[in-house]
């Protein structure tokens, strides 16, 4: 903007006045797509970006919530003690546990559904639906509610086992089925969610492939192996990095059905965090975790990028 | 005999149905029926289907247990205020997105989209002692602010101005229109369908959250819904089942209502991310 | 290429610290002009007129009818004067409140009053966010019973004033004892209780109808049963674990030998869930022997529809038994004015006329000697004797640990003993497990 401003000071008056008006114009046309994002970048640095570079700034220091000022440079003696402890280590294992087995078990489950829910008929939309809806209900209500069927004693779910002749199930009493548990009641609330993904996937599949494939007197399963699957592969690939990122960071259910036990079995990273940080004033060990839990879904982040990139090249 | 297997697949698929259909619906039916009985009925095994008698004093106890009108309006003031604010920075930054071109824009949307994928739970150590700094905690605003721009608002919402036809705003422009009136005058009510889809999205999500006001809240004057129905769980002396299961109706139900109206626009605002 | 982004992006980062401190100060002026957002705002209004009250935050964390009566009681002091307004605000449970408490001191919204669990005292004032109360109490705190006091002090200052106080005491269903032919007072030592529990309990096929005894597997109880046994959890001077002894073993060899036998069940759930499944599961007639607290007698009384009765918890060596509950403090950070309505509000809540009722309504126990000897006091031992049990058994009561660390490590012993109880580990492996990890956190 300085030398432009510079150029017109040999012009006439006259011209020098309206140049000015086209150059503040031209500058406003320059400035204003910034300004426009200006508002929105504002509170990204401030609730994203500064706090992200903040928190790694944090995790080298020794700290409490008790007292800021009195913070101290430790390098990496957080994160070598972290590597150290055992209970950090079960940390890391349940939510690995915990994160693959939801997603592993929603997906297969989704893909199933979606494959037979896909028709027009009304009463599939209506069942599309009711998959659906525990999706957009409160992590609260879930917790609560399921923790109220899962009652060892008088719990809906093991009057239906008994019902039928089953023994009583323990699900969150025992250090061998709490997270167990806990991953039914994911599945339970991600399921329709990657269902619709999935039916939306499906209907994106050109019908002429399908023909070619009748034509061909493709069986039934050759035809979804050969073609649903490989035309599903970007959705499936976009759902299971969503549903890693989403299920690494469980802490809701955590915190209302479990509080991490029976005996630390379902002890999960972000819950791990809430205690090292609010609870037992760790501030150190906490930002460490939470430096670990964001190289983690940095990773899931950069594969997703690293393949929607790939996807619009081959397009 | 084909019409027969025909007739037995059908029978099968609508057994199906109905299992299928059980698993995801019936268990709000149980938490509203549990949220009808006495307590002694709740502690029954094996357990009565439909309440002898049905309580609806219930939710007139869960409701009475706290200051529930205040959590009610301070969900409500926290989702359209997280919600006004979306927009308000939202629509800015999806037109500049979608209509300028400019040195950086493409690094800017870059980190837009690194936005989308980290959402604030695993940083909220840092965001507290911001919002400590500030004094902000136990504030509505520490609940409102750190949402205040959506990457996925603004991502929606540029897909939807690159759509619009160049002649449309070169015909405004000419017109005299500002750029600030394109914006909000011509622009936002073309992408009204996509401002209600994503509005729909925005606002369950923060009706439903629990993790930021447990962080951030500590009196009952901002306390949202889903604390102050968290807190009918913890009585000392035996949980009352049918007292919680009562509070969670006036969480869920108000959901349930919405969704059962406007289904398409919220299943299509929740699956959008995925197109 | 890559490299560049990286350094755009930390650039990005360094920018956003700068906007944050610019962004910092628009958003602290903006705030108070939301009227219902922050308390600030009121309290600084007190300030400017002096005859407006003072207004001061109290958070307490029992709920139930327990909480309605601190609800209530709190109503009555706010009405009984004009200078003093007193906010309460239920902050979930005592591991709850604690977390809320501490991370409120660092916003700077922290309460004037709160409840602090005994054990954790030392650890808040450690933390030096407590006021010394010595000045305010000026003697007065030699009304409180002394066998209370026991966490009030630290490092010789007085913190904290008792109020919600218990001991744990074994419940008894006493229709099912008599039913079984048993001494109706419920059993006297560990041997004892062990064949009662055999007695009552009662299976129906392969399955368990009625177990003879329950309790939570925390940590309240296992000191009991320590302490119990002759042993305890610190060494004197606070820096030692004590319990990978004979006296820490015991209790673990007790709850496992009956967990064997099937006349035990260890309640599920985490933490307070655990103690709630046990009462229920008492009111339900499903388990004939409890332990809980006394805090809990007027709610079971209520509930129950068999004659409850309550008892010494069983003696090992010796009856012996940690006192507990919580104690009121007052926050350090707090303004001078509120600090003083703060303690003026505490005396009250303690004094004889309103403990006795405390009492009368929920089974803690009366804080203040005056009130052992008040007539209403007296009364209500009368009509009924359970509500004198706790304080009978305090003569063999001790207070629980409350160094610094002990906040933290008592979750790590109760994680131990947990492990036992569900077979997930030796007695010997775990304690030894709670040494170690014990190490590290006695020595802050």
């Amino acid at each position: 903007m300085q030398p432009t401003m510079g150029t017109q000071q040999s012009s006439l008056v006259k011209e020098k006045v309206t140049m000015k008006k086209r150059s503040l114009s031209r500058w406003t046309e320059t400035v204003r797509p910034y300004a426009y994002i200006m508002p929105a970048l504002l509170f990204f640095c401030l609730f994203f970006f500064f706090p992200i570079g903040y928190m790694i700034y944090l995790s080298f220091h020794d700290w409490s919530l008790l007292d800021l000022s009195a913070m101290e440079w430790v390098g990496l003696a957080n994160f070598q003690e972290i590597m150290l402890d055992s209970d950090f280590h079960l940390v890391v294992i349940n939510t690995i546990i915990y994160t693959f087995g939801t997603v592993a078990i929603s997906l297969v489950l989704s893909f199933f559904l979606a494959l037979w829910l896909n028709r027009q008929a009304k009463i599939y939309g209506i069942m599309q639906a009711a998959v659906f809806s525990p999706h957009i209900i409160s992590l609260v209500s879930v917790s609560m509610l399921w923790m109220w069927l899962m009652d060892p004693q008088y719990g809906l779910l093991n009057a239906i086992l008994e019902f039928f002749g089953f023994p009583a199930y323990t699900w969150l009493a025992d250090t061998s089925s709490a997270l167990l548990s806990l991953i039914l009641v994911s599945v339970w609330k991600g399921v329709g969610y990657n269902t619709i993904v999935f039916i939306a996937g499906l209907q994106s599949i050109p019908k002429d492939i399908y023909e070619a494939a009748s034509l061909d007197r493709a069986g039934k399963l050759r035809t979804l192996a050969k073609i649903t699957l490989p035309m599903l592969s970007p959705t499936l690939f976009f759902l299971t990095i969503i549903n890693l990122i989403s299920s690494f960071q469980v802490f809701d259910t955590i915190y209302i059905m479990t509080q991490g036990g029976p005996v630390n079995s379902t002890n999960m990273l972000v819950f791990y965090i809430y205690e090292q940080g609010m609870d037992f004033y760790n501030g150190g060990i906490a930002s460490a975790a939470s430096v670990v839990l964001l190289g983690l879904i940095g990773v899931m982040t950069f594969l997703h990028f690293w393949f929607a990139e790939r996807r619009v090249h081959y397009r | 005999m084909k019409i027969m297997g025909r007739i037995a697949l059908k029978t099968g698929e609508a057994v199906m149905l109905i299992a299928v259909s059980l698993i995801f619906v019936f268990p709000f039916i149980w938490m509203a029926l549990t949220a009808f009985k006495t307590l002694p009925e709740v502690y029954q095994f094996p357990p009565t289907l439909l309440p002898e008698s049905w309580q609806i004093q219930n939710i007139v106890k869960a409701w009475e247990s706290g200051p529930f009108p205040t959590y009610l309006l301070n969900s409500t003031l926290v989702a359209f205020g997280v919600l006004f604010l979306q927009i308000l920075t939202g629509v800015p930054a999806a037109y500049a997105f979608a209509r300028y071109k400019f040195r950086g824009r493409n690094l800017l949307f870059a980190l837009t989209l690194i936005a989308l994928m980290i959402p604030p739970q695993v940083i909220f150590l840092p965001i507290y002692v911001e919002m400590s700094n500030w004094g902000l905690v136990d504030t509505l605003w520490s609940l409102i602010l750190p949402y205040g721009a959506s990457a996925f608002g603004i991502f929606l919402l540029r897909q939807v101005f690159m759509q619009v036809p160049d002649e449309v705003i070169e015909a405004a422009r000419l017109d005299q229109a500002s750029e600030w009136k394109i914006m909000w005058r011509i622009m936002a009510p073309m992408a009204k369908h996509v401002l209600v889809t994503f509005g729909l999205f925005s606002f369950i999500y923060h009706w439903n959250d629990y993790f930021w006001p447990l962080i951030m809240t500590n009196s009952n004057e901002v306390r949202t819904l889903p604390i102050g129905i968290s807190m009918l769980k913890a009585s000392d002396g035996g949980s009352e089942w049918n007292i919680a299961m009562a509070g969670n109706m006036i969480l869920v139900v108000p959901i349930l209502l919405i969704f059962f109206f406007a289904q398409r626009h919220i299943i299509q605002a929740f699956t959008y991310q995925s197109k | 290429m890559r490299k560049q982004k990286l350094g755009v992006f930390l650039g990005t980062i360094g920018l956003a610290a700068v906007t944050g401190i610019t962004g910092c100060a628009s958003s602290n002026q903006a705030a108070p002009s939301e009227p219902a957002t922050t308390d600030a705002g009121a309290s600084a209004e007190v300030k400017q007129s002096s005859n407006a009250p003072v207004q001061i935050d109290f958070w307490y964390s029992v709920g139930g009818a327990n909480g309605e009566m601190i609800e209530k009681l709190v109503k009555e002091y706010n009405e009984s004067q004009k200078n003093i307004v007193v906010k309460p605000a239920y902050q979930g449970n005592y591991y709850e409140n604690h977390t809320k408490v501490l991370s409120s001191v660092t916003a700077g919204n922290q309460p004037d009053v709160t409840m602090v669990e005994i054990a954790s005292v030392g650890a808040f004032a450690d933390a030096k966010v407590l006021e010394d109360l010595g000045s305010y109490a000026a003697g007065s705190e030699k009304k409180y019973i002394e066998g209370l006091m026991g966490n009030s002090y630290w490092e010789d200052k007085l913190y904290a004033i008792p109020f919600n106080r218990s001991t744990p005491l074994l419940y008894i269903n006493r229709d099912m004892l008599k039913a079984a032919g048993l001494d109706p007072n419920g059993p006297k030592t560990w041997d004892e209780m062990r064949s009662f529990a055999e007695k009552m309990t009662k299976k129906d096929g392969g399955k368990t109808s009625v177990f003879g005894y329950s309790s939570p597997i925390d940590i309240w109880f296992y000191e009991a049963m320590v302490f119990q046994s002759g042993g305890e959890i610190l060494s004197d001077d606070g820096k030692k674990l004590m319990i990978n002894s004979e006296a820490g073993k015991a209790p673990l060899q007790y709850w496992t030998d009956m967990m064997k036998e099937g006349t035990m069940k260890a309640p599920p759930g985490e933490k307070y869930n655990a103690w709630d499944v046990a009462s229920q599961d008492f009111l339900n007639q499903q388990v004939a022997m409890i332990f809980t607290t006394t805090g809990e007698l007027k709610n079971m009384r209520e509930k129950a529809k068999f004659d409850v009765g309550t008892a010494f918890l069983p003696a090992n060596k010796s009856y012996g038994t940690p006192t507990g509950g919580a104690n009121l403090v007052v926050l350090k950070k707090s303004p001078e004015e509120e600090k003083k309505a703060a303690f003026d509000f505490i005396s009250w809540m303690t004094d004889t006329a309103q403990t006795t009722r405390w009492s009368a309504a929920t089974g803690y126990m009366p804080v203040t000697n005056d009130a052992l000897e008040a007539a209403e006091m007296k009364a209500v031992f009368d009509k009924d004797p359970n509500f004198k049990v706790a304080v009978d058994q305090l003569q063999y009561g001790k207070p629980r640990p409350m160094v610094p660390g002990y906040k933290e490590l008592q979750e790590v012993i109760m994680t131990e003993i947990q492990k036992v109880v569900l077979g997930q580990s030796t007695i010997d492996d775990a304690l030894k497990q709670a040494e170690t990890k014990s190490e590290k956190l006695l020595k802050k």
